[in-house]
């Protein structure tokens, strides 16, 4: 095989791995609340994991009611802030156009997939002092993994909720969180997009949507209306600068919510976000392999955008659309072979519906994500390499919720494609069915 | 092509949301809000409205039951109904101490649609209507003073029986009381530096001029002077560092879903 045909496979290898990937990132709620609080899961969830106005309120604050119930002490006796969850599921995935050793071909596989569990703990230590921590795998491969783990000092200045600080490996405040996406199947593209050179390397490893390391600070108003978050990390999958913080990287979000008391839209959202994630470009190595640490040269992959959600009908059940744009571009010396920076656009239009039946028992979503991109980063490619496309369908039916638990059915059925990325410049394209029992306890 | 399409989504949001600016309603509807209520409050008080939701066997303060219209934190005189403002103001502040969280994070619409849902599990806000809210005269201001002659009405009128010399619950009859619904109640310990239903000086004065209904905490209305309860508020406060003294708070309103 010539190198180019093998760095193919690699990438191919890697775009199966980012599939599967996808297929056992954790989404995250927490029946531990449920428990302490004695409230459904409704009360936090939009449409299970998506968070309402009042979870979002309630995270903002460190996971506290503040009504003198909220810590290690004064909270229920019986209350253990420990929560499990797993969806167990059968998925059959067809990818198009895979290189073999028979020629070009498509491949589809079924079966009940491997699940992994999510531990997700997650309480208050004492009074505005809040945690997470979220081992995550425990599947076949025996991995366990942190996904989350994190303190959250809330109300730095007393009585103000303006300033709050996170420290440890947590999410970004993201525009629509993607541990919390409704999709099981498929994560929002604009997230984790790089733009490459043709059988090429990025530096750069940056997703908005993995959890990073560092520090956040966050703050709003009393029901979390108005918002700004800023988080200072240590760029993950970075064999690090020279630097005191590592592939130094920040990231910041700004949101304002209005509700309207009269008319079909109840309640809409404007935001705006942007990350500077900086990886080093040149390493002394030992034995030809970087010496972590010993980075230098810092390139940056910047991404910024807009969103904006809108909830049409009551916000208890609601048709709600949201909508985020981004653009993005990686430095020229971040991508291996190429001759500028690329750059893109990115966007995708997300909608929930609950519908107003009796005890919400049913979510119905729809997502589109596309990918385009601006300038390849090696001028001579084709204009609409990498582009992609990606649609989901699904529906979710809660059989029982109660303060303790949540069973639901999950079914979904997506499809990605992505412009001439297979051998000879052929597009390739996944195929996803899934159905499963989604249940957390 | 790729902007033009994103920038049409902001003006198309922007003309619903024209759209939607119409004169506002000021009375829930109770339709959408028994959704409201089996998303939020079923958990507790129960898909009959009888209090009796699957976590309320584990509280020691049962959830309300809904069904004979008695309401605790009003600001109508004793026996009668509450405003729908009081409900929102209950809602709005939760009950401190107790299992009833505050719901401020909900849109209004939410909350009213809610209240009058809740209002149809008792028969009594067909036939009945809430009486005129207690006026609450301005608070005169925290001092030693009032504070002294708040102590010596605090005396006169034997709070202490049930709430105890020092005000924290524990009075000679503290331990045989229970409520309409035949759950054992403890007063309050006055000492914690919070009541339940809010934090301002017109929360406090409201508790014993409307009395709390359904509970063994009279009303004082009939024999208490605006001066005593005021100088009875300060006594309370004075008790814990907790309390917000001198502050404005909030003064009943006449008009549903005015008070904030
Ligand atoms: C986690 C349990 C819980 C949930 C959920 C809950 N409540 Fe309550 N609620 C209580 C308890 C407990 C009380 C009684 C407190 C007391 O009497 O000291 C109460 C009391 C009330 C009262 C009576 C106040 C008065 O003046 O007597 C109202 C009104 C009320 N709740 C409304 C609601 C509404 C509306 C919701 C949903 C939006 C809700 N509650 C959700 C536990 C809950
Ligand atoms: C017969 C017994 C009794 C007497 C006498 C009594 N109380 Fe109470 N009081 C209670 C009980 C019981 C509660 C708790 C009700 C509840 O939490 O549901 C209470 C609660 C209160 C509260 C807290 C209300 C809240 O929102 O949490 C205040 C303030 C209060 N009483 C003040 C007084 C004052 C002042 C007097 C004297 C003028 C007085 N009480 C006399 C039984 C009594």
């Amino acid at each position: 095989m010539t190198r180019n045909g093998s760095l193919r496979v690699v990438l191919q290898l890697a775009v199966f791995a980012i599939v599967m990937f996808v297929f056992i990132s954790p989404a995250s709620a927490i029946p531990a609340f449920a428990r302490k609080y004695s409230l459904r899961c409704t009360a936090c969830h939009e449409s299970w994991p998506v968070l309402n106005d009042f979870g979002r309120n309630f995270r903002d604050n460190g996971y506290q009611l503040r009504l003198g119930r909220d810590d290690a002490v004064t909270a229920d006796p019986g209350y253990w802030p420990v929560a499990v969850h797993i969806t167990p599921r059968y998925l059959y995935t067809k990818a198009t156009n895979q290189a073999t050793d028979q020629g070009v071909k498509d491949i589809g596989s079924g079966g009940v997939a491997d699940a992994s569990i999510d531990l997700l703990m997650a309480g208050v230590l004492t009074q505005d002092i809040s945690f997470l921590v979220v081992p995550t795998g425990f599947a076949a491969d025996g991995n366990v993994h942190l996904e989350s783990y994190w303190a959250y000092f809330s109300r730095i200045f007393k009585n103000s909720d303006w300033l709050n600080i996170r420290v440890g490996q947590h999410e970004v405040d993201l525009p629509a969180s993607g541990h919390r996406g409704i999709s099981l199947t498929d994560s929002y593209l604009l997230y984790s997009y790089h733009p490459g050179v043709p059988g090429g390397n990025n530096l750069s490893a940056y997703d908005m949507g993995e959890n990073q390391q560092g520090v956040e600070f966050l703050g709003h108003d009393q029901t979390s209306l108005t918002r700004y978050s800023v988080s200072v990390f240590s760029a993950k999958d970075s064999l690090g600068s020279q630097n005191g913080l590592s592939s130094p990287s920040v990231y910041g979000h700004f949101q304002k919510y209005f509700r309207f008391k009269d008319g079909p839209v109840s309640e809409a959202e404007f935001g705006a976000w942007g990350v500077v994630a900086n990886y080093p470009t040149e390493f002394l190595t030992s034995g030809g392999a970087p010496i972590p640490g010993s980075g230098s040269k810092l390139q940056s992959s910047t991404r910024y955008g807009v969103e904006a959600n809108v909830w049409l009908g009551p916000t208890v059940a609601p048709l709600h659309l949201d909508f985020v744009y981004g653009h993005g571009s990686d430095k020229k010396e971040l991508l291996m072979g190429a001759d500028r920076a690329g750059t893109w656009n990115g966007a995708f239009v997300e909608a929930i519906w609950v519908p107003p039946t009796d005890l919400l028992h049913w979510g119905i979503f729809g997502r589109y994500d596309i990918i385009r991109n601006q300038n390849q980063s090696l001028s001579t490619a084709p204009s609409n390499y990498n582009n992609q496309d990606q649609w989901t369908l699904g529906a979710r039916y809660t059989i029982a919720y109660s303060i303790r638990d949540e069973v639901a059915f999950h079914g979904e059925i997506s499809s990605d494609k992505v412009k001439g990325i297979g051998i000879g410049g052929l597009d390739q394209r996944v195929d996803n069915i899934m159905l499963g029992v989604d249940f957390t306890y | 092509m790729f902007y033009r399409v994103a920038l049409w989504v902001p003006v198309l949001t922007g003309l619903l949301l024209a759209a939607g600016s119409a004169e506002a309603a000021n009375t829930g509807n109770a339709g959408n809000g028994k959704l409201v209520y089996q998303r939020y409050c079923l958990s507790c008080h129960g898909a009959q409205g009888n209090g009796q939701g699957e976590a309320a066997e584990y509280m020691s303060i049962k959830p309300r039951d809904y069904r004979q219209g008695t309401y605790k934190w009003r600001s109508t005189p004793s026996g009668s109904l509450p405003l729908d403002s009081d409900l929102e103001h209950t809602l709005l502040n939760g009950l401190y101490g107790t299992y009833m969280p505050t719901w401020r994070a909900l849109d209004e619409r939410s909350r009213l649609d809610v209240i009058a849902y809740i209002k149809t599990f008792s028969p009594r806000f067909t036939t009945e209507k809430p009486q005129d809210p207690i006026i609450i005269p301005p608070d005169p201001g925290y001092s030693d003073a009032s504070v002294a002659r708040g102590d010596a009405v605090y005396q006169k009128y034997n709070c202490a029986q049930c709430h105890g010399a020092g005000g924290q619950g524990d009075g000679p009859s503290a331990h045989e009381l229970k409520d309409d619904w035949g759950n054992a109640l403890v007063p309050y310990d006055l000492t914690k530096g919070h009541v339940k239903c809010g934090d301002k000086s017109t929360d406090i004065y409201r508790v014993f001029m409307s009395g709390l209904a359904g509970t063994p905490m009279p009303t004082f209305a009939d024999s208490l002077s605006s001066t005593d309860a005021w100088d009875l508020v300060h006594f309370i406060q004075s008790l814990s560092p907790g309390y917000a003294k001198n502050m404005a708070g909030t003064v009943a309103s006449t008009t549903a879903g005015g008070a904030r």
